[in-house]
């Protein structure tokens, strides 16, 4: 009676996942086809945005857009009072520049280490120019994380704690003596 | 067995594990960029988490008796930041992937290549092809090998732009506002049991100011992203 159960069971979970497999294929088919990617330099700035875009570009980029983005999120933060907001604000604006400074730099330097004959893969000979560029970056920015794993405590939290006490009171309160 | 002799053996060993790890990421990641940057940033976010946890667990200053409640609370912080990270980069990524593969998203060298090959190219609305369609895959044509460098090269560049705009929608937009969020639920519960404690004891406040306290919990709840 259990295995009879066990199996209705089965068979509703599979005939529930094709359902909703099914109604997702449908959506896509029906969503029409983007108008053909038609400009050369267009298709030639995709595809070196793929080839040259390493992860310290990347991170930058991840930098740039969250200084624009995360400070405003916080400073409409209505959970917490004014104070509370300013210290956070500024908190977030010190912990991504210094979050992209080192990361950028680290990310960086590690890559540029790959060229180095211990990190070189035996079978790289076999694969082509891209493929070892691509390796050079997952390989480099896997190295980078293992230092900045050190760094983060190192030099992040100092710096971020230098340029908040910068940008506010250092005992908080954002320029509200008690 | 010697010292020396021991030291040799481990010395091989790990270069020889080197060599096969170095291999693994050629084979992984060499022709997959924007594979790589949604992994390496899963692993980025592991390691920052785990060294959050680890600022915790090392630090004498805090109690034993905090750290009970703390080192759960960082681990929950984690999860959220992690798997916001995987779910919503990996899905824009896949998405983009899905749309270059079925052929929704193309270049002219590609739709020539696939009219060669005798598949029917939609030229109005209304016209029958399988170009687009869900189980349509580009790779998975015979001929695949000869447009194989361009559909690549086409392709990686959109998966590194999708696996860019997710780390974007991730980590400045969800990841900040359920952050904020659960600080402020952290914060209210943490404020309650301050009242509670000093109204017991009917005591003069001491220890630290309501400023500073604010100031400690948004130091706390801010992430060092690595």
């Amino acid at each position: 009676m259990a295995s009879t159960n066990k199996i209705s069971n089965i068979s509703f979970g599979n005939s529930f996942t094709s359902k909703v497999s099914a109604a997702g294929k449908r959506i896509y088919n029906a969503i029409p086809n983007f108008k053909t990617v038609a400009n050369p330099k267009v298709i030639e700035k995709i595809e070196n945005f793929g080839k040259k875009c390493t992860s310290d570009k990347q991170r930058l980029i991840l930098g740039a857009t969250a200084i624009v983005m995360q400070p405003v999120i916080d400073a409409h933060n209505k959970h917490v009072d004014e104070r509370t907001r300013e210290v956070s604000v500024a908190r977030t604006i010190a912990k991504i520049i210094a979050g992209t400074l080192t990361g950028v730099a680290i990310r960086w330097g590690c890559i540029k280490a790959m060229d180095m004959k211990i990190f070189k893969p035996s079978n790289f000979a076999k694969v082509s120019k891209d493929a070892f560029d691509q390796y050079k970056n997952a390989m480099g920015t896997i190295v980078a994380l293992v230092v900045m794993m050190f760094t983060n405590f190192l030099i992040d939290a100092p710096l971020t704690k230098w340029l908040t006490n910068i940008m506010i009171d250092k005992d908080g309160t954002g320029g509200d003596k008690k | 067995m010697k010292t020396p002799d021991i030291m040799k053996n481990l010395g091989h060993w790990s270069a020889g594990k080197f060599g096969a790890f170095k291999n693994i990421i050629l084979e992984k990641y060499g022709e997959q960029p924007g594979k790589m940057l949604v992994h390496t940033g899963v692993l980025g976010w592991i390691l920052s988490s785990l060294a959050q946890v680890g600022a915790v667990v090392f630090n004498d200053k805090i109690s034993p008796e905090q750290k009970v409640f703390l080192i759960p609370q960082e681990i929950a912080d984690a999860a959220v930041n992690i798997v916001s990270f995987y779910v919503v980069t990996n899905s824009v990524k896949a998405i983009a992937s899905k749309l270059v593969k079925s052929g929704k998203l193309t270049t002219p060298a590609i739709l020539n290549h696939l009219k060669k090959t005798g598949i029917k190219i939609p030229k109005k609305k209304g016209d029958v092809s399988p170009i687009g369609k869900w189980d349509f895959d580009i790779t998975k044509l015979a001929n695949y090998d000869e447009i194989a460098p361009q559909f690549k090269s086409f392709k990686n560049g959109v998966d590194v732009g999708a696996s860019m705009l997710g780390s974007i929608i991730s980590c400045n937009l969800i990841t900040p506002v359920l952050r904020n969020e659960y600080a402020a639920k952290q914060q209210k519960n943490m404020l309650a049991k301050m009242q509670n404690k000093n109204a017991k004891h009917l005591e003069a406040p001491r220890g630290i100011s309501m400023a500073e306290y604010q100031n400690r919990a948004y130091s706390k709840y801010s992430n060092l992203k690595v």
